[in-house]
Formats: C-alpha cells, structure tokens, sequence
C-alpha cells in the first residue's frame, strides 16, 4: 500500500479570470448555481445552466479531465439515480428488461437529475480547482463573520481547517513510516478477509492517535507562545480585495440564472 | 539595568495525579541581561525545559517569581507583552509550523499582535532573509527539510520583534547540516541582530559558542559561569552525567601527563594554537 505524497486540495495554480477571483465571489456563485439547480424544471433551463458552467471550465484553464476526475466518487449514486427513475417511474412504456419497464417519463426525469447532480458536482469542484486552500479558508471565514452575532465560531472553524489542511501531509507520512516499521516486523496489510485487515489496521491508528494528541499538545503550547489568543484583535497579511472582476461575474452570472429559472 | 529576564527562587512542581509529583525546579535563581548568549545544559530531565517555559509564562513557578523586564509573569495584563519579549522556538519543527505556507507561518505571530498588513509584509520578508529562506515563502511545511523548517520557526519567532528567544533544543532532531544551518542563524541572531539569546542543548560544541553556560542538575543550577570556566572542571561535568567537549578533554589528559596547558580550549582552532605554542617554544628553548 502506498500513502500519496502530497493530496492536500485538488488546487490547480494558474492566473486564469477565475484564478483572479475573490474566493468569496466564487463561493457565493457556485452556491447560486446550486439553488438554480435545484429550482429549475425545465430541461432548456439545465441547457442554460450547463451552457454556463461548461464556459466557466473554459475560463478556468483547467484540464477538463481534472473537473470530470471530481465526478468519478459519485459514478454509483448517478447510476443508481438514474436507472432507479428509469425503471420505476410511472408512464409510457419504452421497453422491458425482464420484468423491469423502462418509461419515456423515467428516462426524462433519470436524465435531469443525473444532469443536476454533475453540474452541481462540477461547479463546486471548480472553486477548489482554482482557489488555494488557505485563500478558500481567508475567503470562508469572511463569508461567514456575519453570523458570530449567533454564535457561529467563524475564525475556529478557518483556523480549524487550516491547522487540518497544515497537518494531513505530516500525518500521511507517519502512517506511512508506521507501517513501513510494522511491516518490517512481519505485519501483513494486504491479505485476509476484511475483519483481518481491519484487525492488522489497529497497530497503526494506535501510535498514530497517540503520536496526532502529542502533537496537538505541542502545537496548542507554540501557538500561545506566539501570542495566538483566537480572532479578537488579529490582522492578516493577505487582504482579499473585490474588484471590478467580481463585480462583473456576480452581476452577470445572477442575470443569466434568473433568467435560466424565469424564462422556462 | 532590569535584565530580560530574572527568575527569583523559583520552583515549580508537575501535579501528575495522587502520589506523582515532581519537582522539575528547586529554587532556582538566574538574570539574562541584555545582548548576552546563554546555552543551558544539563541532562534528560534536569529541568532544561521547565526552565524555560517559565521565561515567556508558559508555565508560572509554584513558589517564586519570574520577571521579564519587570514584568512579573503571574501578571495576567503583561501576558502577551511578555510572549513579545521573549519568543520561543520548541524542538519538534513539525509541531510549531501552523500554516500551510512558509510566509503565511512567518506571519502567523505578527498577526496575533494586531500589525497592520502592509507591516506585516515587511518583517515577514526581512525575517525571512535574515535566516535565508527567501525564495521558499510559497513552500508547504512538508517540503522543507528539518533545518530548513527549523529555521522558518525561528522566522516566526524574528517577525514579532522580540527582545530575546528561547531556543529548546532546536537541533536535537536535526541531522548535521540542518544543525549547523540552525546554529549559523542562532549566532547570527545574538552577533548581527543584538538579540540576547537562550541556548538549550545537549550538544558541548554548541555550548561552547556562548558567552555563558548554566549547567543544570535535577532542577537546581550545578555550575554557572563563561564556558571556559565551566569546562575546566571535567571531573565536575561526569558528575552531573554530562560530556566534556572533545578538545578539551584532550587537553585534560594533556595536562594530567604533565604538558602545561597556558588554557581550557574550548576549539580546536585554540588546541591546535596551545599546542603550536608549547612546541614552537619547546624547540626554540
Ligand atoms: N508535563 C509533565 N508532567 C509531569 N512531569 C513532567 C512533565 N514535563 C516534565 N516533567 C518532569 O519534570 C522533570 C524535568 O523535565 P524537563 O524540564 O522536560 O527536563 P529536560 O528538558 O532537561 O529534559 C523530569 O523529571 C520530567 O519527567
Ligand atoms: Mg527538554
């Protein structure tokens, strides 16, 4: 088994348009997006939607296999969506397969829902594609400063993801050292039924457990020693800044949802 | 003058449930002054880190008092006026880097202090060269090696403009190069920038480059002095279970078959002076 070495984000570099975007702009439009979604009917309305998600890849620069590569978790669950509306919605028969009867109406709505569920899958994929994680967590905790008033620990839950982001690299190379020793004294990950390998796993996660609890222990110590003392009072280095560029993709990707939801 | 630090009979003991108490500190008494480069040594468990962890109020003494420029640590309103002062740097690289980039870690500390961003820019960019690592701002933790990752630490620590850092060890978990790297910016820090400096180590050669050395000894202090002064004694050193640096072992067998040695080497650069001496004159008598 081998551990990958560096998985943290999907992030692509690059200077795109939507590289230049403010991540909060990119958060909230892909949110827009996903209500679109889930408030159109018609298929011209998924037309138009689609239309603007394949021209938001394009100005991504991305590879498009990396923005499909996203899709490959949810292969199943569009399948099964799909074959499930097919054969078991009612109306005009298409054709049967055993005892199952496919309808035109099945086929239809199968399509549509397999349709929302790639684009949404595609439009949010896009905002990691093209923000670096630590931006992402910048532009996240901003969005959601407002609603401290309610007791939402908007800067914890930033620093949390930061410290997890900071941390998965550290841990994956342990596991690997860790496993590497146990195999080294005969440990045998790879054969057996599941509860076996299951079983073999324990040696691992234990040091593994111990060892994340010392480290967080330390961490906490050298963060106060640094003077951290939680979001009250703390500048940033990086200042996200809304530009013209946002302004522009906020206004004219909202009129082109509206209108993908109103005109149908 | 107030020192930088001044710890004043202190002790201090680890609660560890019922029975397990231990004494890590038996009133202890030392002052830092301004500019000076002290290396605290001492072996596994003397107290080294306790210690140390009272000069920024990691931990406040049980009996005693620490004061840093005369501000009392128990003080809670100085806390974070202290924790600027004294800046800390631990032994585990990977356990003290918060970020995911060098300069977004480097910023870190200024940050907490409220500086203003453009600032912030500033003394990150200086702080970064004054350990050489410009050119690495964007490199993720996991990129870097040890001495390298130490290095941005002790960036993190620069960047808040303290008076003083604390250094724990900071090349126990180096490999050779990365622990010269580490001493290279550490001189740096107490020659080039005038910052006074705690050294703790087990290394002797790295004691030997400071201008004082405490010895410490299940939690007092053993032997305090120049290193000079502190090496001469290597019967003193055994005791206490610590090694006398090479050289100046050498020069004590030396001297004990009879050679007059003019001093205690504390290099070998000194040594191989000393020696050069006593033969040149030999042959010129
Ligand atoms: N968190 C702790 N809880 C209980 N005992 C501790 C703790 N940390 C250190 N000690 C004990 O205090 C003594 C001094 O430890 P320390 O200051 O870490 O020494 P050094 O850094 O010189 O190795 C040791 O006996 C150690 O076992
Ligand atoms: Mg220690």
């Amino acid at each position: 088994m081998r551990m990958p070495s560096v998985i943290v984000g999907q992030y692509i570099p690059g200077d795109s348009l939507l590289h230049r975007l403010d991540p909060r702009t990119k958060i909230m439009l892909s949110l827009a997006i996903v209500v679109a979604l889930f408030s159109v009917h018609s298929q011209w309305s998924y037309m138009m939607i689609g239309v603007l998600v394949l021209v938001a890849v394009a100005a991504s620069r991305v590879p498009f296999k990396m923005v499909v590569r996203g899709l490959r978790p949810i292969v199943f669950i569009l399948l099964l969506t799909f074959m499930l509306h097919l054969f078991m919605d009612p109306g005009e028969e298409l054709f049967v397969v055993w005892r199952l009867r496919a309808t035109r109406e099945g086929l239809a709505l199968g399509l549509t829902t397999a349709a929302r569920l790639i684009l949404l899958i595609m439009a949010t994929s896009l905002v990691t594609l093209t923000t670096s994680p630590i931006v992402f967590t910048d532009g996240l905790e901003k969005l959601l400063n407002p609603f401290r008033v309610i007791g939402l620990p908007a800067h914890e839950l930033a620093m949390m993801m930061t410290i997890a982001l900071r941390f998965i690299p550290t841990l994956l190379e342990e596991t690997d050292k860790i496993m590497k020793a146990q195999m080294a004294r005969g440990a045998d990950f790879d054969s057996g039924g599941l509860i076996t390998r299951a079983k073999a796993m324990i040696p691992i996660l234990v040091p593994l457990f111990v060892s994340a609890f010392r480290r967080a222990d330390e961490l906490a110590v050298a963060m106060e020693a640094r003077c951290y003392r939680g979001g009250a009072g703390r500048t940033r280095m990086r200042q996200l800044r809304l530009g013209a560029l946002d302004a522009i993709a906020a206004v004219g990707v909202v009129a082109y949802l509206t209108a993908a939801v109103v005109l149908f | 003058m107030e020192p930088i630090i001044r710890i004043e009979n202190v002790s201090y003991t680890y609660e560890g449930g019922e029975q397990d108490q231990v004494e890590a500190l038996l009133d202890v008494n030392v002052r830092v002054d301004a500019g000076v480069f002290v290396a605290v040594i001492g072996h596994n468990g003397s107290g080294k880190s306790t210690l140390a962890k009272h000069m920024n109020a990691i931990l406040l003494p049980t009996r005693g008092d620490v004061y840093v420029l005369g501000m009392n640590t128990r003080d809670r309103s100085m806390l974070w006026n202290i924790r600027q002062t004294v800046g800390m740097v631990f032994q585990n690289p990977d356990n003290q880097i918060v970020a995911t980039t060098v300069e977004e870690d480097v910023a870190f500390g200024p940050e907490n202090l409220g500086v203003p961003p453009h600032e912030i820019r500033r003394r990150v960019d200086e702080a970064l060269t004054l350990v050489d690592m410009r050119g690495y701002e964007q490199a993720g933790p996991h990129q870097l090696s040890g001495g390298q990752k130490q290095r941005v630490a002790i960036a993190g620590v620069i960047a808040m403009r303290p008076k003083c850092i604390v250094l724990d060890e900071p090349t126990a978990m180096l490999d050779p190069v990365g622990r010269q790297e580490v001493l290279r910016t550490v001189r740096r820090l107490a020659s080039e920038e005038g910052i006074t400096v705690v050294h703790i180590t087990h290394f002797m050669s790295e004691a030997v480059m400071a201008d004082r050395v405490i010895v410490m000894d299940d939690g007092r202090i053993a032997l305090d002095g120049g290193p000079r002064e502190v090496f001469s004694s290597p019967d003193a050193l055994r005791r206490l279970q610590l090694d006398v640096p090479q050289v100046t072992e050498l020069a004590f067998e030396l001297s004990r078959r009879g050679v007059k040695m003019p001093r205690t080497p504390l290099t070998v650069k000194e040594l191989a002076e000393d020696v050069d001496a006593l033969l040149s004159g030999r042959y010129a008598r």
